[in-house]
């Protein structure tokens, strides 16, 4: 455990140090201000119309107008976010051979995979708490529901941390980050088009695996407020299985 | 301390090293030799537990570093030729992370111990970025040292470094060689060897061509070069006729007679008519590397 910590810290610092991170941070702190604007702009319209539409009136609400459409957009800034924050996590290390420290330290392949994988998820911890100020602006204004918001949360650590793992196990693939980045990118984009794939299909247990598979169907209902053993089940799979392949990979590194 | 059986290391179709066996006792200071791509860094990265070997066995007081390599990476210090560093760390915290990973109890005096021992203490506050390769080898060398291993092994540590900071550093290594510690050094600076070092065991083409002591290694009286106040016809038969010589090549007024036994006394006795000014019959580090591995091996 003390490793993991120590690997972990260490990579949290990295992030709270380089370019990467704080490029990382702005850009997400500027997105989400704009979709959290855009969001208001589009309430207070709605608004304003419902004045002389009593029907209109019935169907405002903050949840469903602002907090669950800021989630959905987060999940695409997540999927450009991840594997940009992760690329740099194994691949930098081989390309400057700092990973020799890591390889022969008495060090498990799975305790460096672990400790990475526990700094990057601390920096986007720091990226989930950047947005709380919104809410908190948004708790100011109206009455958001803390349960939806907090299973928009837990959707979003759960959706983070399965690119992120997507990003560490590509990062693992190459010395390249550039190619980390495309890998996880794609890895992280074909699990996002699954869903739609499936949509498409007629039913049957082909259309129900596709879904099952997709990314966007258990981050829905998540969105929806309804925190489903089932979808934690899922993202906690996918990041358990992307750790374990890494693990995998930096053994292969150590022994190849 | 360190025992070496049959290593052989393939990459594909290539052979990197092949049947590598040598032993290290314990408080031994050994001196590895060998061109570029002879295979030193392959054989030390196996010993360190960060590749695989394709066969054989390599132990590390008594542990076999494929069954417990984190048990020999506690006793051993490995100091790659690229230092392993993480250039956005200060040193102080680059070098405790090191002994945080290497499960030292005491981690703030253990980093205090390293940097002094490597000359850091003034530089550990910055950024090892801005630091000069010079300093950055030394940080290679304090992470290798920061849990006091029993065993070090260092690969190239003064590669790249201006000749003021080798001779910083090899005093640092005859410091760290004291006492019981075992040491295997990589170097091309045969002076290093000679100057640290009590064995050397030579490496070429994945193959060791020579291990034992550099006097040792030395064809004493195999080779001598003589000079004399009356070179000429005569002197040249005269060394001709010496018992054993099999060549004699003049070379800028000097002579030198190859032979296969040590020729040094009839050789004086040969030139002694003639005027003997010098004579030199025991070859130098330089002479018996490039003899061994020039594909010569004996």
């Amino acid at each position: 455990m003390t490793n993991i910590l120590a690997i972990g810290k260490r990579e949290f610092s990295a992030y709270m140090t380089a370019p990467i991170g704080w490029i990382i941070l702005c850009a997400f702190v500027v997105l989400f201000s704009f979709f959290f604007v855009a969001s208001l702009m589009f309430y207070d319209q709605a608004s304003a119309e419902a004045v002389f539409n009593p029907y209109q009136a019935d169907q405002l609400n903050l949840n469903d107008m602002i907090v669950v459409p800021l989630f959905g957009n987060m999940q695409i800034i997540l999927l450009l976010a991840a594997p940009a924050l992760a690329m740099r996590l194994i691949a930098e290390d081989r390309r400057t051979r700092a990973i020799d420290l890591l390889l022969t330290s008495p060090v498990r392949s799975s305790e460096i995979v672990l400790g990475k994988f526990l700094g990057a998820i601390g920096f986007a911890t720091v990226l989930a708490s950047s947005t709380l100020l919104y809410f908190g602006i948004l708790a100011l204004l109206g009455e958001p529901d803390p349960g939806m918001m907090l299973s928009n949360y837990v959707g979003f650590i759960l959706l983070f941390g399965t690119l992120l793992a997507t990003g560490l196990f590509a990062s693992s693939l190459t010395e390249n980050q550039v190619v980390a980045l495309m890998v996880a990118f794609a890895i992280g984009l074909l699990f996002y088009i699954l869903g739609w794939i499936g949509g498409s299909m007629d039913e049957g247990t082909l259309k129900t695996t596709i879904e099952y598979l997709s990314m966007v169907s258990h981050f829905e209902e998540l969105q929806k407020g309804v925190l489903r053993l089932q979808d934690i089940v899922y993202f906690l799979t996918f990041i358990g299985f992307f750790l374990f392949a890494t693990t995998q990979r930096v053994e292969a590194l150590r022994w190849r | 301390m360190i025992e070496v059986q049959g290593l052989t290391k393939r990459y594909g179709d290539t052979v990197a090293i092949s049947d590598v066996s040598f032993s290290v006792a314990r408080g031994e200071v050994v001196g590895f030799l060998g061109p570029n791509g002879a295979g030193k860094s392959t054989t030390m990265r196996i010993i360190a537990g960060s590749l695989g070997a394709s066969m054989g066995t390599a132990k590390v007081g008594g542990l076999d570093v494929a069954d417990d390599p984190r048990g020999v990476q506690r006793l051993l210090g490995y100091a790659p030729e690229v230092p392993p560093v993480y250039t956005n760390m200060s040193v102080r915290d680059y070098v405790s992370f090191a002994a945080t990973l290497k499960g030292v109890d005491d981690v703030p005096a253990a980093t205090k111990k390293a940097l002094g021992r490597v000359g850091l203490d003034k530089v550990s506050h910055r950024l090892i970025e801005h630091l000069s390769k010079g300093y950055r080898q030394r940080v290679g060398l304090a992470q290798a040292l920061v849990h006091d291993p029993k065993v070090l092994v260092l690969d190239e540590p003064t590669s790249g470094l201006d000749p003021a900071q080798r001779v910083e550093i090899r005093n640092l290594l005859a410091e760290l060689a004291e006492g019981d510690r075992t040491v295997v050094l990589s170097t091309h600076v045969l002076g290093e060897i000679e100057a640290i070092c009590s064995r050397v065991i030579v490496i070429n083409r994945g193959k060791i061509v020579a291990q034992d002591e550099l006097a040792r290694l030395a064809a004493v009286g195999r080779k001598v070069k003589v000079e004399v106040a009356r070179p000429g016809a005569d002197a040249l038969a005269a060394l001709q006729a010496v018992p054993g010589a099999l060549q004699v090549v003049e070379d800028e007024g000097r002579y030198i007679v190859h032979g296969d036994t040590d020729l040094r006394e009839a050789v004086s006795a040969a030139a002694v008519p003639f005027g003997l000014l010098e004579m030199a019959g025991r070859e130098k580090l330089e002479e018996i590397y490039l003899r061994l591995t020039s594909g010569g091996a004996s």
